[in-house]
């Protein structure tokens, strides 16, 4: 503690004792690259943060370890095209057949992109630039979003090549590959929305991490009971509706509905109203998770 | 056992956002229950669906999760672990006490809501209430020992533990019969199976297989966690 300070003397007669250096710091005179700029420096940050790249050597372990995983059956698709000259996994298949991996990935890797911001209160200091929350949360969004688009996207385009490559009797599966890349997106932008929102609302990574997988396996959980029990007492119509709690095979049902491609599931998907009423569901639960981002932001902001 | 550890620690797991999970899993669980009788599949095979995939298959690694590694990772995690180790209290009664209040939660939020779920579809019949039950039991206690240990070991330990469950106990397991042995719930499965008679239920793993390796997962992981906190690094890596 120090001494108080005692009050200067009154009188004209004293100089002021106090004085400033000048010990040459300067203002910023470039070009200012503006909103814009920020938010994509802030997405680019993020998606390196999502696989580790610009962190840890153990923070990279797991999403290459699941990235490696991911890319497994596009391999040995190509090895069974290439030895035994029969069609390997179909490319509308390859997200539905990976969802528990691919639910794995979301779950580890959301909590990181939200929970540190929160956890050390550093909010602040993004807000004190011209980024805004909403920029804030579409920039996290997007990280995401791009990173499983990579995940999904990247084994679909080794298989395509390989596929290419091995030039197997009869024409290449060119609509099935381009179908499955745009639900790629589909699945990217559901994924990351319900993701990053769940993994906001704790700055715990732990419990974001648990909460993530919970709501995967209590949907896929809730849906595989009920289609079991549907079709064990033969009300199979009941049960394709079942299918769609599931967040992978609803958006397989939007994909069978716009693609024509077949359904990855014993039974397909509601036929009739059901493909709109799958797209109405997938845009819902996007709004919704995106409104609860904001929402949560604007909160987090403000105190 | 210590109590003022044991009831700091409830408190903890308790008190926060973390509660509202433990409570959403098992209500989940008596709601697709209540759904099946309404819609009138109250059969065995119905009941053993429901307590395989959900109670056994989902709820219970998932609570083991939530309650094993809540126990004492968020403490490792910021910290405050250190004003606990400080005290003049054995490490490894810590780590007894912080399992047995895991394993408790995990009697009271899966055990009995298994219980609960299987009674309002077919009461006792064929012993399936009683058997799951007793399964869920069991099986909480080891899960609640093996994810305490892996909240001890590593700062990743929800994310291994996912992985445990979800990659290799559903998918792995779903194809590669070797694979449920080592399995959590398949041995909780063999447990349910001793009591139940039900004809639509068969467990993959034996007895003589499944006693001695929850005891040995058990008591290994407790005590594996004890002399591991008496030389905890707080040194994290993020």
């Amino acid at each position: 503690m120090s001494e108080p300070i005692p009050a200067p003397a009154p009188g004209p007669q004293l100089m002021p004792t106090g004085v400033i250096h000048d010990i040459g710091y300067r203002h910023y005179d470039g070009p200012r690259l503006g909103r814009g700029h920020a938010l994509g420096a802030l997405t680019l940050h993020s998606l390196r943060g999502v696989f580790g790249l610009g962190r840890t050597a153990r923070a990279k372990i797991m999403p290459f370890l699941l990235a490696g995983v991911m890319m497994l059956p596009a391999v040995v698709s190509i090895a069974v095209m290439a030895m035994i000259k029969r069609p390997g996994l179909p490319y509308p298949a390859y997200a539905v057949t990976m969802q528990a991996v691919l639910a794995v990935f979301l779950a580890a890797q959301s909590p990181y992109l939200v929970a540190p911001d929160l956890r050390f209160r550093v909010l602040p200091l993004y807000l004190s630039r011209p980024t805004t929350t909403g920029d804030y949360v579409a920039a996290k969004l997007a990280a995401m979003a791009l990173a499983l688009f990579l995940l999904i996207a990247a084994p679909l385009t080794v298989l395509y090549a390989g596929e290419l490559l091995v030039d197997l009797p009869g024409p290449p599966h060119t609509h099935d590959y381009f179908a499955a890349l745009a639900t790629a997106v589909v699945y990217a932008v559901l994924l990351s929305s319900i993701g990053v929102a769940l993994a906001s609302f704790t700055p715990r990574r732990g419990l974001g991490v648990a909460s993530v997988i919970a709501v995967y396996l209590l949907s896929s959980a809730i849906s595989a009971v009920l289609v079991g029990v549907l079709m064990s007492v033969s009300r199979d119509s009941a049960a394709t509706w079942a299918w769609l709690i599931n967040p992978f095979f609803l958006v397989d049902a939007v994909q069978v509905w716009i693609f024509g491609t077949d359904p990855n599931n014993d039974g397909g998907y509601p036929s009739g109203v059901g493909g709109p009423v799958a797209v109405l569901a997938v845009l819902a639960v996007i709004a919704l998770c995106v409104t609860a981002l904001v929402l949560r932001y604007r909160k987090a902001a403000s105190s | 056992m210590n109590s003022v550890v044991a009831g700091i620690t409830y408190r903890a797991v308790l008190g926060r956002r973390r509660v509202l999970l433990l409570i959403l899993l098992p209500v989940v669980l008596i709601g697709l229950a209540l759904l099946l009788r309404a819609i009138g599949s109250t059969d065995e095979k119905a009941t053993v669906t429901l307590m395989q995939t959900y109670a056994i298959g989902t709820m219970l690694p998932l609570l083991g999760l939530i309650a094993g590694t809540g126990t004492i990772a968020p403490e490792i995690d910021d910290g405050t672990i250190i004003h606990l180790l400080s005290k003049p209290i054995s490490r490894p009664v810590i780590a007894t006490t912080k399992f047995m209040v895991a394993a408790s939660m995990l009697a009271v939020f899966a055990a009995v809501p298994t219980f609960v779920a299987a009674w309002l579809l077919i009461r006792d019949e064929a012993g399936i209430a009683s058997g799951f039950a007793l399964g869920a039991l069991i099986g909480g206690i080891a899960y609640a020992a093996v994810f305490l240990l892996l909240g001890v070991v590593t700062r990743h330990a929800v994310t291994i533990g996912i992985i445990y469950a979800v990659v290799w106990e559903n998918l792995v397991g779903g194809y590669v019969p070797g694979a449920r042995n080592f399995s959590i719930q398949q041995w909780a499965q063999t447990f349910a199976d001793q009591i139940s008679t039900s004809g639509f239920f068969k467990a993959s793993v034996g007895m003589g297989f499944a006693v001695p390796a929850v005891l040995i997962v058990t008591i290994g992981s407790v005590v594996w966690a004890g002399q591991r906190l008496r030389s905890l690094s707080l040194t994290g890596d993020e």
